[in-house]
């Protein structure tokens, strides 16, 4: 299990290897915003403060759409595209950033 | 014969179109005398700036005065500020006519602009900052996302201080007199509008005021309405007065403000209700209310959702479904922010009890926190059921008030 914490909603939760933003989202009623779903519309851009390495990379999709947003994008994820890939660790986001 | 041609300033010119027949807009919006799709031609001397384009339909009239005013091939660039179809229906034509024109766009705006264009065209991203010159005119850009759609984006003309500021400051009001010193009295548009359409992106007006701030405005030249010039920073502070993120009960008294509203048909709900307003009562710091949306006018949902820190919705289950009142109530969302509200559903029933299931979907998709589940209780509460309700209350009180939330998927 990682742990995430999410920064805006004061929320703690331990989350299995593989499993989307997208579901923690929803389980644990997080107030992350989703748009599209499909790493168009960019509504659910979000800061990833701690623990990048413990998502997956971003796929050639979401580097084309943070680009188009902003000229640094380190540390920024478009959430629905995102998932967490390892059994251990910690990771800070923030999407009211 | 053609109309005279209004000038906002020396090189700047209004292009825009008239639609005075038109009495529902974007089919939320009424409009007693129409509107206005409100286009305009920036003169430098090495070239003009188009500002936005019509709603297709009115595009003889833009191109009218487009012709009247400069050659196809001395417009240097196409700014579209808002890619909504009352102000890009005319853009294709446009750019079949000034084909070295360059297209400005927002970076929210390019996946749409596919989506409404349909095919390929070449368009260079504005973010903030981002200037274009015209010779001895400058233009500089600036990112104000989601006023009224994500893409929006505002502009500064430096020489004549004038806003090109998209939808923001937008009215539908048709007066072809234009300037709001010489139109009627459109101060109900200006606030109609910004109810409609600006008041579930309060964060975001008040994020563009900011940007706003650092430009000395003359001219504030919306997409819709009367163009503001008599006393610009009137109009600005109208918009940071109504976009301001301080609530009354927390400003006033420090309280954080639990609302519950509840239906109900044989007093069960209504019980649960009870018990679930003294739970979240009795933690410090919050003030938490009861209402049965059975009286409850929409005007007094939304100002009372508005100011709610946290929404508990509780409705029997009849027929399989939640009450009307309690879609109605939460169908007001769409007037405010609802990003980081917290929300919560209970509910009595007697067969199937889907309602409490189905109003924290809907929550969900309204972007409500929902850190508990639904509260569901089988016609009459027995007493430790009413004091789970209370536990229930409490529970949902002290995550407003800042309790974090432990939690294994």
């Amino acid at each position: 299990m990682i742990n995430i914490f999410l920064e805006d909603d004061n929320i703690n939760v331990k989350v299995p290897k593989d499993k989307s933003l997208r579901y923690v989202a929803t389980k644990t009623g997080a107030s992350m915003e989703f748009g599209c779903r499909v790493g168009d519309c960019l509504t659910c851009i979000a800061k990833v403060k701690s623990g990048m390495q413990y998502l997956n990379d971003k796929n050639e999709k979401e580097i084309r759409a943070l680009e188009i947003l902003a000229s640094d994008v380190s540390g920024l994820r478009l959430m629905c595209q995102c998932s967490v890939k390892a059994d251990e660790g910690e990771i800070v986001i923030s999407y009211g950033f | 014969m053609l109309g005279e041609i209004t000038k906002v300033t020396e090189s700047v010119n209004f292009i825009g179109a008239f639609d005075p027949q038109i009495r529902t807009f974007d089919i939320i919006m009424k409009t007693a005398n129409g509107s206005s799709y409100n286009s305009y031609l920036v003169r430098g001397s090495e070239g003009v700036a188009v500002m936005d384009t019509v709603k297709k339909e009115f595009s003889e009239d833009f191109f009218n005065a487009l012709e009247r005013l400069c050659e196809y091939d001395e417009i240097k660039y196409i700014v579209l500020h808002h890619l909504e179809p009352d102000h890009s229906g005319a853009l294709i034509e446009l750019m079949e006519k000034a084909p070295n024109a360059e297209l400005i766009i927002s970076g929210r705006a390019v996946m749409m602009l596919k989506g409404l264009i349909k095919r390929d065209i070449p368009f260079e991203v504005a973010n903030t900052g981002k200037i274009i010159s015209l010779g001895d005119k400058t233009i500089e850009f600036l990112s104000t996302p989601f006023l009224h759609w994500p893409d929006t984006m505002s502009s500064y003309l430096h020489e004549d201080k004038i806003l090109f500021s998209g939808d923001v400051f937008g009215s539908h009001y048709y007066d072809e007199r234009l300037f709001d010193d010489k139109v009627g009295d459109f101060s109900y548009a200006f606030k109609y509008y910004y109810d409609h359409i600006m008041r579930p992106f309060k964060q975001y007006v008040r994020q563009a005021l900011k940007l706003y701030a650092q430009f000395d405005i003359d001219i504030i030249a919306p997409l819709h309405g009367p163009i503001l010039r008599s006393n610009p920073q009137y109009y600005l502070d109208k918009y940071a007065q109504w976009s301001s993120e301080e609530k009354f009960r927390k400003h006033e008294f420090g309280q954080k403000m639990i609302s519950v509203f509840y239906m109900s048909s044989y007093d069960n709900t209504q019980e649960m209700a009870k018990k679930i307003m003294e739970g979240a009562d009795l933690v410090e710091g919050v003030v938490a209310s009861m209402y049965d949306l059975a009286s409850l006018d929409e005007r007094n949902m939304i100002d009372l959702l508005e100011e709610s820190d946290a929404i508990i919705v509780g409705s029997p289950t009849i027929n399989g479904d939640a009450v009307k009142p309690a879609w109605d109530l939460l169908s007001c969302m769409a007037y405010l922010e609802s990003g980081g509200k917290i929300g919560a559903s209970f509910g009595s029933y007697g067969w199937t009890g889907e309602a409490p299931e189905m109003l924290h979907d809907r929550m969900r998709w309204l972007k409500f926190r929902l850190p508990v589940s639904p509260l569901k209780i089988k016609l009459i509460p027995t007493d430790e059921e009413l004091k789970a309700c209370v536990l229930f209350g409490q529970e949902v009180a002290e995550i407003t008030m800042g309790k974090m939330v432990e939690m294994e998927i």
